[in-house]
């Protein structure tokens, strides 16, 4: 069932290739999102079944490359992985069909879709060093080209691509180093071989292999200080694929630092899950705040990734420092947490991707500020945006809340921890987390209000009309995944458990039981039933509406402008922008953020008294590309520039260069 | 042909082709460098002719014949030609001056010694004992390739990289068969050809065969 499953994905991936490649541009486009959803979701069923409990599914082509073969193991932690990916794969293909048929159709972003959803789907399945190394330079590849999708009349996708392409050869570096010392020294390629040899290795050799580990693949999951290429390059892809790269590539970099840390090298000491954790609360804190300030609404989005990124790594490396210091069953709570929002976070992110990029086709802007008063004229795309608005922001009852509040039980539930790190850093991490839980709330009420209410505050947000079918598809069929995992999270409790089981180093034991309704935590006295909430919180709003309702028959109702000042009229330019909402926040957090802000007022020439007119310019850096990474590219070139001296055009130079190395040559290897 | 026979004229004619080395860069005129190569070309072709008479092998004695006239007067004379076409006779500039280019000479030899110490230990016949020379007639042309502006002199100095080469393949292989030899042949007078064409062009381009002004095409 599994092999068939991912056979098929594997031939209808080809197939859309194919199609990709050969049909004409209207056809091309429908096949290739038929094909795609297919791939993803027979990716998916391969996923369910193996969740289900269908066991592990190996397989061994010992012959595919000239120096290794591949090894597929496609066991329930790869499972829970390559079914976010379905999640969000199988509704962004349809959304493609849609959104591609006026936008990106060249042949190679239609080439490269299919592969990228194939390849992030066979990336957790890989079973050996080798597999995995070639699926990851499969998905880098095709993603960049899909980055360029647009570079013909877009020169910023080229700069994107430039960086994408740097991080993720940084991120490949760091992974092939890490894998061949640990195959190396473990005494095998297979990720069996690896686990049986492992206590072969001494203990730096492994804390150096996991932190190239983290660099590696927290490079490609965009934390910080390794998050830059993901503001840049997601808004430049198509939103589908940008979706798809947000809600599936990037959690990748979490699948792997759990197989590789945990799993293959069998946990640590205490030190590398506080190092996960650090990075993961770095993450979330300055992920958030560039989301709160962004106006772009991709880049936003982006942002929020990198929050969402730093919750499932403070998950991940909870789960780590409660594993080294002796509670695996807190361990599993918190892995089971992390991996639950690994698949809400494909589901609600990739809806807000193809939300944005409906608003994007519609009106042809992604700033905020010139967007308004869409919900009138796009309402299935606001209803759905909302619903991806409310579970990202964490809030009751949709599918956000269900994993941070057991990431925050498995979290609070900590403290009588016996090691001090553990202790010192677990009353961090829940602040943080509670607290970019609320600034993410204040980012998509930001998001969700100035795109979709209020006034238009241009004419292209005036003129917007609603998407074609295809992309509405995509979206509602997303928004119910993201209901239905807000309201069934139950079923998860099984299929969290066999992931628990399968990452060794971690966690034994059921992090969560389950009657159908309620979740109740091993361990902690805790306990949830969403299905509860959700049908409580839904009594209370119909209540509120009924008294509301009731109230409006009694009184007579009275239509005046409000807070109209005096005026008679109102325009788009008194409403609130997604800047000036942002604005107090972003005082709060002027230390920290740095902007620039540029105040220009212009008088009027017969009077100083009168304002002519006043512009108000705020930019905001990214601090790590400010201060890192702008330095250092500074420094290549100055290197560079440098070493232009050793090729200057004179021939005898050049001729002398080789007359030097034979002499050299004849000396040393005499 | 006696022993001490044998090895006398084969040091001499060796030696010959180093002293016509140090000679190339020594003389000024264009004209005398390439009747210098000239001997060069002769005097390799007669250590070939001496180990083939000395061990009998005809073949070499026939492969001795031709290097003579391909090396001794085909080459030579054409850029004899090449130099007669252009009205440049006197090779006024090079990058370094005549002593120093002499002393960096006698280094290179030293060199060559030094780096075929180990081969030389391997056999005590006289031909092992000579190798040295060949590698450094190779560098000694290189090291007229590097210092010197004219382009007819390049192609000198890769006709005395090329000697060199020859030089060191009849000592230590004491004759290659003649498909080989013949195919070396060619290929040096291709390249030969080449150069000399490459050349003029230059030389109808920029109005000389100064690389140094080839500095400017560079990005």
């Amino acid at each position: 069932m599994v092999g068939f499953s991912l056979a098929l994905a594997a031939v209808a991936a080809a197939l859309a290739m194919a199609a990709g490649a050969a049909l004409p541009m209207r056809a091309r486009v429908l096949w290739v999102g038929v094909l795609t959803a297919l791939s993803a979701a027979a990716g998916g069923a391969a996923a369910v079944a193996v969740l289900a409990g269908s066991g592990t599914f190996t397989a061994n082509y010992p012959n595919l490359f000239p120096l290794g073969g591949v090894r597929l193991e496609f066991d329930a932690l790869s499972a829970i992985f390559v079914l976010a990916t379905a999640v969000v794969a199988v509704p962004a293909s349809i959304y493609g069909i849609g959104y591609s048929a006026h936008g990106p159709a060249s042949r190679p972003v239609q080439i490269a879709f299919p592969l990228l959803v194939w390849s992030v789907m066979m990336v957790p399945a890989a079973g050996n060093v080798t597999g995995l190394i070639a699926f990851w330079e499969l998905m880098a590849l095709s993603s960049l080209v899909v980055v360029l999708a647009e570079h013909h009349h877009n020169t910023e996708a080229r700069t994107a691509a430039q960086w994408y392409a740097a991080m993720t050869h940084l991120s490949l570096l760091a992974i092939v180093l890490a894998l061949i010392v640990l195959a190396r020294q473990a005494g095998g390629d297979s990720f069996a071989d690896i686990r049986l040899g492992v206590h072969q290795v001494g203990p730096i050799s492994a804390g150096v292999v996991f932190l190239l580990t983290l660099v590696g693949f927290g490079a490609k999951a965009g934390v910080v200080p390794f998050h830059v290429w993901l503001p840049r390059a997601h808004p430049e892809a198509p939103s589908h694929a940008s979706a798809l790269m947000s809600g599936a590539m990037v959690k990748l970099g979490v699948y792997g630092l759990v197989r590789v840390g945990w799993d293959l090298l069998g946990g640590g000491p205490v030190w590398w899950g506080a190092v996960v954790v650090v990075v993961g609360l770095v993450s979330a804190m300055f992920g958030i705040l560039h989301a709160l300030i962004a106006s772009d609404l991709k880049r936003l989005l982006a942002y929020s990734t990198t929050e969402n990124i730093g919750l499932i790594f403070i998950g991940v490396g909870a789960a780590g420092m409660f594993a080294s210091s002796g509670n695996r069953t807190l361990a599993a709570v918190a892995l089971a947490a992390a991996m639950l929002h690994v698949v809400n976070h494909a589901a609600f992110k990739g809806l807000l991707f193809l939300g944005a990029g409906s608003i994007l086709s519609a009106t042809g802007t992604r700033d905020l500020d010139r967007l308004g008063g869409l919900a009138r004229r796009m309402p299935v795309t606001a209803a759905t945006f909302a619903v991806g608005s409310l579970a990202i922001a964490a809030l009751p009852p949709l599918n956000g809340f269900v994993s941070e509040w057991l990431l925050l039980q498995s979290l609070v539930h900590s403290l009588p921890s016996s090691a001090a790190v553990v202790a010192v850093a677990m009353p961090v991490a829940v602040a943080v987390v509670a607290l970019t839980g609320g600034l993410a709330a204040a980012t998509f009420v930001k998001a969700f209000g100035t795109a979709f209410l209020a006034m238009p505050r241009t004419a292209e947000a005036d003129q917007a009309h609603e998407s074609p079918r295809t992309m509405q598809i995509g979206l509602v069929a997303l928004s119910g995944v993201c209901i239905a995992l807000a309201l069934a999270p139950t079923v998860f409790a099984a299929p969290l458990q066999r992931v628990a089981l399968a990452v060794g180093g971690l966690a034994d034991g059921r992090p969560i039981h389950t009657n159908g309704v309620y979740l109740q935590l091993s361990g902690i006295q805790a306990g949830l039933s969403p299905l509860l909430l959700a049908v409580g919180l839904m009594v209370m709003i119909v209540a509120a509406l009924a008294v509301v309702r009731r109230g409006r028959v009694r009184r007579t109702i009275r239509d005046i402008p409000a807070w109209g000042c005096g005026r008679t009229v109102q325009t788009a330019r008194m409403e609130y922008t997604a800047t000036s909402f942002a604005e107090p926040l972003q005082r709060v957090f002027d230390d920290v953020l740095h902007p620039e802000i540029d105040i220009d007022v212009d008088h009027r020439t017969e009077s100083r008294h009168y304002v002519q007119a006043i512009r108000y310019r705020m930019h905001i850096r990214d601090g790590f590309e400010h201060r890192l990474y702008l330095p250092l590219l500074a420094a290549v070139r100055r290197w560079g520039d440098r070493a232009r001296a050793v090729q200057n055009g004179s021939i005898h130079r050049y001729l002398a260069y080789s007359l030097v190395t034979l002499i050299v040559v004849l000396v040393v290897s005499r | 042909m006696n022993d001490t026979a044998f090895v006398q004229l084969l040091d001499i004619a060796a030696g010959l082709v180093l002293v016509t080395s140090f000679a190339a860069l020594w003389l000024r005129r264009l004209v005398a460098v390439a009747r210098v190569i000239a001997v060069q070309g002769v005097a390799l072709a007669a250590v070939a002719f001496v180990i083939g008479l000395y061990e009998h092998e005809n073949e070499l004695v026939a492969v001795s014949l031709m290097v003579g006239a391909l090396r001794g007067v085909v080459l030579p004379g054409l850029i004899l030609r090449a130099v007669r076409a252009g009205d440049e006779r006197r090779e006024v500039e090079s990058l370094i001056n005549v002593p120093a280019a002499l002393l960096a000479a006698s280094g290179l030899t030293l060199i060559a010694y030094a780096a075929t110490r180990d081969v030389v230990a391997l056999s005590s016949t006289p031909q092992v004992r000579a190798l040295p020379l060949g590698v450094a007639v190779m560098l000694i042309g290189m090291l007229l390739i590097v210092t010197r502006r004219k382009a007819v002199l390049q192609i000198m100095g890769v006709l005395m990289l090329d000697n060199g080469i020859a030089l060191v393949m009849f000592l230590g292989t004491s004759g290659v068969p003649l498909a080989v030899e013949l195919g070396i042949a060619s290929d040096v007078l291709l390249a030969m050809f080449i150069l000399q064409v490459l050349t003029s062009r230059i030389r109808n381009k920029f109005g000389g065969t100064d690389l140094d002004q080839l500095r400017e095409l560079r990005d």
